[in-house]
């Protein structure tokens, strides 16, 4: 046999084993939860056998998720499913990374979701997965500190924060707070400085961008008006910045702007006393204020080499089990997290009084989608550093925001 | 007639050589020159790695030279940083490697001097953050025991950097520590004991004897320090993240970040290649001048 068939016939025979292996290979669903999170949605990934099609699960830490995505896309690893966080989601559909979904489900998402939330897995109006996490902010207070400062209920305006913050707060001799009235999230991607802005924005009517985000709205009027609200507790003493509102659950914060997820780290923190002593309440901007939710999604790789076994899975974890609520449903459910999928809403026991307000936020439609622009994570982190530099005492709200505005422009600039 | 070895001629000896040579040139062709090459030729494009590489030219180069600001200002901060572990971590090495090379059980302090460098840096970041931490950090709270209010050593953007800088010192100090006792016990003991002959004191033993002998290791010691802060960026990452407002954001991070949480692999490149340049250049001149003294 001539050298060259031998090799062809080898080469062949190589192919179609790795191929075979590819097939045979469980289904990856890559998620930032961990083990111990996703323990309901990992059973029901073991349990999963749909015609020899297996699935398995990958942790991959929030902060790394999407770098460890690049890598494994420029190594042809790229898992099969991803849940992604929407503001992502842009990108990724520029340049082809997720598979569209097919038309049935793109059909039971349109019925069994949240319009509000449809949209965080909308791009151009184009469906792009199944939404899974929803996060929503509202006030959240440590009862027992307001009620030792003469406060039975929380704020429901920004002078009423101001007011009960400030009846809070302690000083050590050295002149360090003890106890915050009021305190600012230290988080890495910035979202601390970020969400509870995007709340006061949207809670004074104004919004980031044009609707075609082709311009900012960061010199307007309302971003004006809720930078200075935030502003003006650490200019006025109120507050300040050595404070981070991740030590809420240790007990020394009055107040502080935060998302439905953090609950399981607060009912930790406060143990028995959590029902009792941990309120959440609406964002104090009066009657007609308004909050941001954001979401996360499952979709699709689009060099998945058996897309349509994936969107059946995608479909399995999220779809109502027999009365009960999805896998996926179960797992956030057990994570104090919210779902927008209404048969799990329904099939799940009532929210307890914490989540309640977050619920009802979603519901009454005042949750306001974070805005799906591209280079979302480097706008927001050039949000956070005005937003503090604000809060420092660095720079005035008025020309902060109008630089702001020019330097995202020029990001715009470059996709619209 | 006594026959002469013959001399090592790469080029002339045929293919054994090059045979010899080529794990060590394959290895620096794989890891070296290409991802360079590939970096160097990144720098021109706009890239994000979802997508395929759009040629730019000079666009990333100008964008970062005229146009961004926090470009500059982290070069800034590359500087003193650098500057900052260079004049308190060298002289502080120095010190270490004199004391104890003259202490006894000078193996022991060598070897916990030498600790820090066997301990994972974001473990390092994390237990400094504890150390550090404007209210419950324990320097804090010793302060505040004695009626003192300690600084913001992470809140304040002055004191951010004195932190990372102390922390990066403390990290190293044990590695170039050793590079000087190995320095220190080469000096021959007999030029000890003649410079004490001719009466020279300690001060000037050391000054006149002692450090010029250990110049070159003194010249190594401060290059690659130099060298190191500029591109250090781990301990930054985890200790600060870069803050706070950018104060302790140093260019090898900034271009971190562009490349892998902004997806602006050309950019990052080219701020990287800018980096690479600077460095480069203040090393040679560095070490002229370091040389020229010695000379």
């Amino acid at each position: 046999m001539p050298h060259r068939t031998i090799i062809a016939a080898t080469l062949v025979t190589a192919g179609t084993s790795l191929a075979a292996v590819a097939q045979d290979a469980p289904l990856t669903v890559a998620m930032h939860y961990t083990q111990e999170q996703a323990a309901p949605l990992l059973a029901c990934l073991e349990e999963y056998d749909a015609d020899g099609v297996t699935a398995q699960y990958q942790q991959i830490s929030y902060r790394d998720y999407l770098q460890t995505v690049l890598t494994g896309r420029l190594g042809g690893q790229s898992p099969d499913i991803y849940n992604l966080y929407s503001i992502w989601a842009a990108q990724m559909v520029d340049n082809g990374v997720l598979d569209t979904p097919p038309d049935d489900l793109v059909s039971f998402v349109t019925d069994s979701y949240a319009e509000g939330t449809v949209d965080a897995a909308t791009i151009d109006g184009t469906l792009w997965g199944v939404p899974t996490e929803v996060s929503a902010y509202l006030l959240v207070s440590n009862m027992a500190l307001l009620r030792e400062a003469g406060y039975d209920a929380p704020p429901a305006t920004w002078d009423e924060l101001r007011e009960v913050a400030e009846a809070v707060t302690t000083r050590n001799a050295q002149g360090r707070i003890e106890n915050a009235g009021f305190a600012i999230a230290d988080s890495s991607s910035g979202a601390g400085f970020v969400h509870p802005f995007y709340a006061l924005l949207y809670s004074e009517g104004g919004t980031p961008y044009s609707e075609d985000f082709a311009e900012a709205n960061f010199e307007s009027p309302e971003a004006v008006d809720a930078l200075s609200l935030m502003a003006g507790l650490t200019q006025d003493d109120i507050t300040d910045l050595s404070v981070d509102a991740y030590d809420f659950p240790a007990g020394g914060i009055g107040m502080m702007i935060m998302a439905n997820w953090f609950k399981s780290e607060i009912a930790a923190g406060f143990g028995d006393a959590f029902a009792q002593d941990v309120v959440a309440s609406a964002i104090p901007m009066g009657e007609e204020w308004r909050t941001l939710q954001y979401a996360f999604f499952m979709g699709v790789d689009s060099n998945s080499d058996r897309p349509e076994e994936a969107w059946a899975l995608v479909r399995h974890l999220n779809e109502p089990r027999d009365g009960g609520p999805s896998c996926m449903g179960e797992m956030l459910a057990g994570l104090g997290a919210l779902t927008a999928n209404e048969a799990d809403n329904a099939a799940l026991p009532e929210p307890d009084a914490f989540t309640a307000p977050f619920v009802a936020a979603l519901a009454e439609g005042r949750a306001i989608s974070q805005p799906n622009v591209m280079q979302s994570a480097e706008i927001e982190g050039m949000m956070a550093q005005t937003i503090e530099r604000v809060m420092a005492g660095e720079a005035e709200p008025e020309p902060a925001l109008s630089g702001l505005d020019v330097e995202v422009e020029d990001i715009l600039f470059e996709f619209y | 007639m006594e026959r002469r070895p013959k001399e090592f001629d790469p080029a002339g000896g045929g293919w054994a050589p090059w045979l010899f040579l080529s794990p060590l040139l394959v290895f620096a062709a794989l890891f070296f020159v290409l991802p360079l090459g590939f970096s160097v030729y990144l720098s021109f494009t706009r890239w994000n790695p979802l997508g395929t590489p759009d040629w730019v030219g000079l666009r990333q180069f100008e964008y970062l030279l005229t146009r961004d600001t926090t470009f500059w200002a982290t070069i800034l901060n590359t500087f003193v940083f650098a500057f900052g572990f260079v004049v308190a971590g060298v002289p502080l090495a120095l010190g270490l490697a004199f004391v104890f090379s003259r202490a006894r059980g000078k193996a022991v302090w060598r070897s916990v001097y030498y600790l820090p460098q066997l301990t994972n840096i974001v473990a390092i970041a994390y237990l400094w953050q504890f150390v550090l931490d404007d209210r419950y950090g324990l320097v804090n709270r010793l302060l505040g025991m004695a009626g003192l209010r300690g600084p913001d050593w992470l809140t304040d953007p002055v004191m951010a950097m004195i932190s990372v800088v102390m922390v990066m010192v403390w990290y190293d100090a044990g590695k170039n520590m050793l590079v000087f006792s190995a320095a220190l016990e080469a000096v021959d003991q007999e030029i000890y004991d003649a410079a004490t002959l001719d009466g020279a004191g300690a001060t000037r033993t050391l000054w006149s004897v002692t450090l010029p002998m250990i110049r070159p290791a003194f010249i190594f010691v401060t290059i690659t320090s130099f060298i190191t802060g500029m591109g250090f960026f781990a301990l930054i990452l985890a200790m600060t993240g870069g803050g706070p407002r950018g104060a302790t954001e140093v260019t090898a991070l900034y271009t971190y970040r562009m490349a892998f949480e902004d997806l602006r692999m050309g950019r990052a490149s080219a701020g990287a290649l800018i980096l690479f340049v600077i460095i480069g250049v203040i090393s040679l001149l560095q070490f002229r001048a370091l040389k020229e003294r010695a000379t």
